[in-house]
């Protein structure tokens, strides 16, 4: 069953738009429907719920400027969102529900790897613009012009943050990583295991688990026999991820901690509790309140917790700027031709939130469709994310 | 492979398998005096997980005065879906099975509005680990066991030697030789929905400090509570908890060697062999 999310001013509106832009009378009142993805309930509803909210700022910025202007149009911007709970099939239903019943020509915001192959298998036909923060490894290609990853992947984090690891902790020699058993998490252990066997650390256990898990005693069980030295809860959400780390503590780990796709620690200290995610390194975050960003991801910060109450992490923040360069490039474009705001989207950088952005990996997907920024590591201390270290990727080092 | 890892992971099995097994006995308890199968059961349980998140979380109240005000909360609960739905549906197996599938859609969908989608942690109320014989325990989990075989225990004694508990089991054997010996029916049967309610909310409240609360935590346990009732025998408290306890110790032990999704496979494979030896479950009647 799919559920319509409706949070907070997200519009959820199955029978208003004909087509993606509608024309109803005078300039300003013409409406361009985008759609958002997401798990928005569920034991990764964190993802979706911060997609919607990204997406929800940016475009209440524009229709607050007067909307959005490509070429003598100007055009409100309308949100339609759908749950697909991090399930294959749904996201397939919902895709097909947005292009073919809502007809949105741009999807902006999706997660969970194998969702977004589901996706996908609608959208590139179709050529719909789509970009998301998926960390599958083949969501990238040649052969999928339309996708964008907005959000750098384990691909991008993994090799950083453990060289990093090695250079800083050289006393850590094995690391166990867990992830779910699923399509992010199995590229996510992969792109762990390759980077930790590349730099001459053991691979104490690369186990899997299956989403909605709570009782991870069992599994840790056998992954504490190994004896890391290391944990890494790799593509866990923060509820799974904090409940791993809950129950490490209580059977007695006290190695070092690691969230290689620990996209908001906040969250993982509510559930893990305090203790629990004390010195937990997240390499994929974004710390709003940090030194390290921008005065603009600052502010974003602010007014995010202003509205929702709660702190963003980096999904927020990739789709709040993948939201914002696809919109600029449709005014680049002067059209909303899919075809034409690819070629902007990839003829020059784009200055947004992250900073003067840049859109490469070529190397390692074939095609330069991944978003790349500075990747900041974060550690948990005394119930607080520090930012401490940053490192580059090694696409952006290029 | 170490004798101490074995025993760990039999303990872990365990461990929370008497909780899952309150849940059962309040699936099984409902069955035996309605005839209907409650669906929605794991979505008692869910709110049973709210209210301690509310009182004691939020709140600060202790956490056993709390553990007892969810009981008597989803109870009530349970009596009033007893009252506005299910009496009307006694004895109607399929007629229950659609309207308490609709019931759990109605009753997540409306956890997912009012308490938001997202995981609420509620504070571990007990904390430390207990270390023999190189193995560990966490104290929250030992109470926590501790607490689900109390009210078994509270459960049976009820049934054994109450007279409400008697006039349950005789509804449970034939209902309308019970009411000719004036047992009223209209109330054993709100009663014994509302004792299955309190059992899930039971489980809920003692589950919540360990998992954390979201709208969906239903699920899991109701599988479980179904795959226990299965290997006991419908209506049987006794297999309630063999069932339980077996099921734990497969899926303890098979973690050792297996990935996760193959022990989820294991416990309908032991259903499966049940079946097949006895139809009926373990401690099923004829």
């Amino acid at each position: 069953m799919r559920i319509r999310a409706s949070i907070a001013a997200v519009v959820i509106a199955p029978l208003a738009a004909v087509v993606g832009t509608v024309v109803m009378g005078g300039a300003q009142d013409k409406t361009l429907s985008i759609g958002v993805l997401g798990p928005l309930s569920g034991g990764a509803a964190s993802y979706g719920v911060e997609l919607v909210r990204g997406a929800e700022m940016k475009a209440d910025e524009i229709n607050k400027a007067g909307g959005l202007k490509v070429g003598a149009d100007t055009y409100r911007i309308k949100l339609v969102s759908y749950d697909h709970k991090a399930l294959a099939a749904d996201a397939a239903t919902a895709a097909n529900k947005l292009v073919f019943q809502d007809k949105v020509k741009y999807i902006i915001g999706n997660a969970v790897g194998a969702t977004c192959n589901a996706v996908q298998t609608v959208t590139e036909p179709e050529k719909v613009l789509f970009s998301f923060v998926c960390w599958g490894t083949n969501n990238l290609g040649p052969d999928k012009p339309h996708s964008f990853r907005v959000m750098l992947s384990q691909w991008e984090v993994a090799e950083p943050f453990y060289r990093w690891v090695k250079e800083k902790h050289p006393q850590i020699k094995r690391v166990a990583a867990i992830s779910p058993n699923d399509t992010s998490g199995k590229d996510t252990n992969t792109a762990v295991v390759k980077a930790l066997k590349a730099l001459g650390f053991e691979v104490a256990a690369d186990e899997y688990y299956e989403r909605g898990t709570k009782d991870f005693y069992p599994i840790l069980t056998k992954i504490l026999a190994a004896k890391p030295d290391m944990l890494d809860v790799a593509a866990a959400p923060a509820g799974e991820g904090g409940l791993i780390l809950k129950q490490a503590r209580e059977l007695g780990f006290k190695g070092a901690k690691g969230w290689t796709a620990g996209t908001n620690p906040f969250t993982i200290i509510g559930v893990a509790g305090k203790d629990a995610a004390e010195g937990v390194w997240s390499p994929a975050n974004i710390n709003v309140r940090s030194d390290f960003v921008s005065a603009t991801v600052r502010r974003f910060g602010a007014e995010y917790e202003k509205r929702y109450n709660e702190v963003p992490g980096v999904i927020a923040v990739a789709n709040y700027a993948a939201f914002d360069v696809i919109t600029k490039a449709m005014q680049e474009a002067r059209s909303l031709d899919t075809d034409k705001v690819l070629a902007a989207l990839t003829q020059k950088p784009f200055e947004t939130v992250w900073g003067r952005l840049v859109i490469g990996g070529k190397e390692t997907y074939g095609i330069d469709r991944q978003f790349l920024y500075p990747v900041v590591i974060s550690e948990v201390r005394d119930g607080k994310v520090v930012d401490i270290a940053q490192v580059l990727p090694t696409a952006l080092k290029k | 492979m170490s004798i101490d890892l074995l025993v760990q992971a039999l303990l872990n099995g365990f461990g929370l398998a008497m909780v899952y097994v309150l849940v059962a006995l309040g699936l099984t308890l409902i069955f035996s005096i309605l005839e209907i199968i409650n669906f929605a059961h794991g979505e008692f349980y869910m709110l049973g997980g709210y209210v301690t998140y509310y009182v004691f979380a939020v709140f600060g109240v202790n956490y056993f005065a709390t553990l007892g005000f969810a009981i008597l909360a989803v109870g009530l609960a349970g009596v009033v879906a007893e009252r506005l739905i299910f009496r009307y549906l006694r004895g109607k197996t399929l007629n229950a099975f659609i309207v308490s599938l609709g019931l759990l859609w109605v009753m997540q969908a409306s956890a997912q509005l009012s308490f938001g989608v997202l995981d609420k942690p509620v504070p571990s109320a007990f904390s430390g680990i207990v270390r023999a014989f190189g193995l560990v325990i966490s104290v929250e989990r030992l109470v926590v066991s501790l607490s689900a075989i109390v009210l078994i225990a509270a459960l049976y004694l009820f049934l054994r030697w109450s007279r409400p508990g008697r006039a349950m089991r005789a509804v449970a054997q034939d209902a309308d030789a019970a009411a000719l010996q004036g047992v009223d029916i209209e109330l054993v049967s709100a009663l014994g929905f509302g004792i299955g309610c309190a059992l899930a909310g039971g489980a809920g409240g003692l589950l919540a400090p360990v998992f954390a609360v979201s709208p969906a935590m239903g699920a899991l346990p109701v599988v479980k509570a179904f795959i226990i009732i299965i290997i006991g025998g419908m209506g049987s408290l006794p297999g309630a908890v063999v069932g339980g306890l077996l099921l734990g110790s497969v899926e303890g032990l098979g973690s050792l060697f297996m990935g996760s999704a193959a022990v989820n496979v294991l416990g309908f494979l032991v259903v499966i062999l049940v079946l097949l030896v006895r139809p009926r479950g373990l401690f099923g009647g004829a």
